[in-house]
C-alpha cells in the first residue's frame, strides 16, 4: 500500500475530509459564536456572523455566572455526576470481578439477562422509580437522582469492566492464590491496580451519563429552580416564551467545554480501550 | 478460572455481586413488575391513587408499605382498580390487530420479504460451490426485484394503511422501525467512509481530522442541548433559511413538514452517532494485516474489490455488536426527538404526530395524558419485543462471548 496517491484522489479525499469536519464542528461552533453575541437572538442579520466571529462580548457569560442560578445548576450536576461515578465504580468493579473470575451458578446467563433487562424502556420505568423515591422521601432530592443514575449505569459499567478483567491474565492471581491470597485480597491488590485504564474510561462514561442526562432529572427534580441540574435548567430556559438565547448559548458552551477536553484527552483510550468490553452505554 | 475453595465461597460471591444485584432488583426489576401490575388496572389521571386495602396494590405500591406510609402523597380522585376484563388495556392497544383484514395485510407484508429470505438461504447453501451458474449478487438482485414486484401485486401501501388504521400502537411502532432502518445504514456508511479516509496514511492534517471528527460524540453526552441547536437551524428564522435567503429562495418552516421533520431527526442522530461507528471501524481497520491487501494487489484487485472482499468481511466481527447496540438505543431514542420536534408536526388531535417515536409517544401519554395503565401495557409489549430482540442479537453477535 505504499503507492503514491494520485492527485485527483488526494483532492477528493481532502474535500471529503473538510466537508465532514464542517458537518462535525459547525453546530458546536455555532453555539460558541452565539454565546459571544450581544442580544438574545441566535439569529444575526449579518450572515457572516453565523460563520466567523464578527463581534464578541462576555456579557452573556457574566449574566449566566452571576445573575442566574447557573452556578447552582453546575454544582448540582457536578455533585450528582461525581457521586454517581464513585458509587457506580464502588459497586460495579466488585461485581465485574466476580463475573470474570469466580465460578457460581448463573454466571453464564446472569450478565446476558441483565443486558436484556436493560431493554425495558427507560421512559416507562420512570413512574415506578419516581413513586419508589417518593415513598422513600427522596423525591426532589439529589440523592434520589443519584440512586436512579447509579442503577441505570450499573449494568453497562459491570459489563465493560468485566470485559477488561477478562483480558488480564489470570496467572498472577493464581500465583497469589497459591501463596494464600483470598479473593478479597486478590481483588484489591492485583486486579484493581491492573484494571486502572478500564476504570478510567468507565468512570468517564458514568460521569458523562450523570452530567448530560435530562429525562430522569426533569421528572425527579422538577423544582425549585436552584435544585435543578444544568441540563434541566438550560432546557427550561430554552423553552421560555422569549428565549434568552445568548444566555443559553453561554451556558451550553460552559457545559460542553469540560466534556470536550476530557473526551479529546482520553481519545486514544476510546479507540480500542472502550470496545474491549464490547458495549457502548 | 480461579476456584477459591472453602465453604465461604458463596458468601464471597454474594459479597462481591450483592450490591449490584440489589441495585438491579430495586431499580430495574421492580419497575418491570410494578408496570406489569399497573398494566392490568385502569390507572389514569382520573384514578391516580392506590387503594391499599386491595391485596396486590398493597404489595406492589411502595406508598402502601408501612415503612413509607408517612410519605404517601394525598391526592384527589378515586383509587384505581383492576380492569374488567383484566386484559382490557391490551385489547385496547392490540385489539384491532386480530381482525381478518389486518391479519391479511400483515401476511401480505411478510410475503414481500420471502424472496429475500429464500435468497439468503440459497446463497448460504451454495456458499462453497465455485462453479455455480448464478453469482450470489445475481440471486440477491432477483430476490429484491421479486420483492418489489410483490409490493405492487399485493398492494402493500394499502395493506400498510389498513394496519396503521388499527391503532396508535402500530403507527408509532412502524414509524420507529422505519427510523431505525433509516438511521443505522447511514451511521454505518458515514462511519465507514470517514474511517477509511482517516486510515489513509498520508492524508494531510490527519491528526486534526481525527480529533475534529470525534467532537459530535462528546457533544452527544449533552444531546438534549445540542438538539435545541439542531432545532434552531431548521426554524423559520433559522440558519438554513438565512442562507437560502441570500440566494433569493424563500425558505419554509421545515419542521412543519412531516417528511422533512423526520429527515431532520435522522440527520441529527447521524451527527451524534457516526463517531462511535467511525472509531470502532478505525480500530478494526488497523488490525487488518496489510499482507492481505498486498496479496490482492499481486492478483490485480482494484480498490473496490479489496474493499468488498477483504475490508468489509473482516470488519464484520467488530461492527455487528455496534450495530446491534445502536439499533436498540435508536429504537428507544427519546431526548433528541423530544427536543427537536416534540413529536410533531401534529396530525390532528388524538393521533400521534409525524415524528412521534415509541418513547416520545409513551412519554406524552404518561406525562401529558396520564394514561398509566394503558402505557404499562404498552411498555410490557415493547419490553417483550425488545427483550427477545436483544437476546437473539446477543446470541448472533456474541457480544458476551466468554461470559
Amino acid at each position: 500500500m505504499n503507492r503514491k496517491t494520485k492527485t485527483s484522489l488526494r483532492i477528493l479525499q481532502a474535500v471529503l475530509a473538510i466537508l465532514a469536519t464542517l458537518f462535525a464542528l459547525y453546530p458546536v461552533w455555532f453555539v460558541f459564536l452565539a454565546s459571544g453575541r450581544a442580544g438574545q437572538r441566535l439569529l444575526t442579520l449579518n450572515l457572516l456572523g453565523t460563520f466567523i466571529p464578527t463581534e464578541w462580548t462576555f456579557e452573556n457569560y457574566q449574566v449566566m455566572l452571576f445573575d442566574q442560578p447557573f452556578l447552582n445548576w453546575i454544582r448540582n450536576s457536578f455533585f450528582v455526576a461525581s457521586m454517581t461515578t464513585i458509587s457506580c465504580l464502588l459497586i460495579a468493579t466488585s461485581a465485574a470481578f466476580a463475573f470474570s473470575r469466580m465460578k457460581f451458578y448463573g454466571r453464564e446467563w446472569g450478565l446476558v439477562l441483565f443486558l436484556a433487562i436493560q431493554s425495558f424502556p427507560g421512559v416507562l420505568s420512570l413512574v415506578p422509580i419516581a413513586q419508589l423515591l417518593t415513598a422513600m422521601g427522596l423525591y426532589r432530592n439529589l440523592w434520589g437522582l443519584i440512586m436512579a443514575y447509579v442503577s441505570g449505569t450499573l449494568i453497562f459499567t459491570t459489563m465493560n469492566l468485566k470485559g477488561y478483567f477478562d483480558t488480564i491474565p489470570i496467572d498472577l492471581e493464581e500465583a497469589a492464590m497459591i501463596d494464600g491470597c483470598g479473593p478479597v485480597q486478590s481483588f484489591f491488590l492485583i486486579a484493581l491496580p491492573l484494571a486502572r485504564p478500564a476504570i478510567a474510561v468507565t468512570a468517564l462514561f458514568a460521569f458523562m451519563a450523570g452530567w448530560g442526562e435530562y429525562v430522569l432529572a426533569s421528572v425527579l427534580i422538577p423544582a425549585p429552580d436552584s435544585a435543578k441540574t444544568a441540563m434541566v435548567g438550560l432546557y427550561k430556559m430554552a423553552n421560555e416564551l422569549a428565549v434568552p438565547w445568548g444566555y443559553f448559548a453561554a451556558g451550553a458552551v460552559m457545559i460542553i467545554i469540560p466534556v470536550l477536553i476530557v473526551f479529546l484527552y482520553l481519545q486514544r483510550y476510546l479507540e480500542g480501550g472502550l470496545t474491549l468490553g464490547g458495549v457502548k452505554g | 478460572m480461579i476456584q477459591w475453595s472453602g465453604r465461604r465461597k458463596y458468601l464471597n460471591v454474594l459479597a462481591f455481586i450483592g450490591p449490584t444485584l440489589i441495585g438491579i432488583l430495586i431499580f430495574n426489576i421492580y419497575p418491570i413488575i410494578f408496570n406489569t401490575y399497573i398494566s392490568f388496572t385502569n390507572r389514569n389521571q382520573f384514578h391516580p391513587n392506590p387503594d391499599c386495602s386491595v391485596g396486590l396494590t398493597g404489595i406492589f405500591e411502595p406508598t402502601c408499605w408501612d415503612v413509607f406510609k408517612k410519605n404517601a402523597p394525598s391526592g384527589l380522585g378515586t383509587p384505581f382498580k383492576l380492569q374488567e376484563p383484566f386484559y382490557a388495556n391490551y385489547t385496547d392497544l392490540l385489539g384491532n390487530f386480530f381482525t381478518p383484514p389486518v391479519l391479511l395485510a400483515t401476511l401480505n407484508i411478510f410475503l414481500c420479504f420471502v424472496p429475500l429470505i429464500v435468497a439468503g438461504q440459497v446463497n448460504k447453501r451454495f456458499e462453497k460451490n465455485f462453479d455455480r451458474t448464478l453469482s450470489p449478487g445475481t440471486v440477491t438482485t432477483i430476490a429484491i426485484l421479486l420483492g418489489v414486484l410483490l409490493i405492487y401485486v399485493l398492494k402493500i401501501p394499502e395493506a400498510l394503511d389498513t394496519i396503521m388504521k388499527s391503532g396508535d400502537f402500530f403507527v408509532v411502532t412502524f414509524r420507529t422501525l422505519l427510523y431505525v432502518a433509516a438511521c443505522i445504514p447511514l451511521f454505518f456508511i458515514v462511519g465507514l467512509v470517514l474511517a477509511l479516509l482517516l486510515n489513509v496514511p498520508d492524508l494531510p492534517g490527519r491528526a486534526f481530522f481525527r480529533v475534529a471528527l470525534i467532537v459530535p460524540w462528546a457533544a452527544s453526552t449533552v444531546a438534549i442541548m445540542m438538539s435545541l441547536v439542531w432545532k434552531f437551524f431548521f426554524q423559520e428564522k433559522g440558519t438554513i433559511n438565512q442562507i437560502l435567503a441570500t440566494v433569493g429562495i424563500q425558505g419554509q418552516v421545515w419542521l412543519n413538514d412531516p417528511t422533512i421533520a423526520f429527515i431532520v431527526i435522522v440527520i441529527a442522530n447521524v451527527w451524534y452517532s457516526y463517531p462511535f461507528f467511525m472509531v470502532t471501524i478505525l480500530g478494526a481497520l488497523q488490525s487488518i494485516p496489510s499482507e492481505l491487501y498486498e496479496a490482492a494487489e499481486v492478483d490485480g484487485a482494484n480498490y473496490w474489490q479489496k474493499l468488498m472482499n477483504i475490508t468489509l468481511p473482516l470488519l464484520r466481527v467488530a461492527v455487528i455488536p455496534v450495530i446491534v447496540l445502536s439499533s436498540i438505543s435508536t429504537f428507544q431514542m427519546f431526548g433528541t426527538v423530544w427536543a427537536i420536534t416534540g413529536g410533531g408536526p401534529s396530525r390532528g388531535a388524538g393521533t400521534p404526530g409525524a415524528t412521534e417515536l415509541v418513547m416520545v409517544y409513551a412519554y406524552k401519554q404518561v406525562f401529558q395524558t396520564g394514561a398509566y395503565g394503558r402505557m404499562g401495557a404498552f411498555a410490557l409489549i415493547m419490553f417483550v419485543l425488545l427483550f427477545g430482540a436483544t437476546l437473539y442479537s446477543l446470541r448472533i453477535s456474541r457480544i458476551t462471548k466468554g461470559v
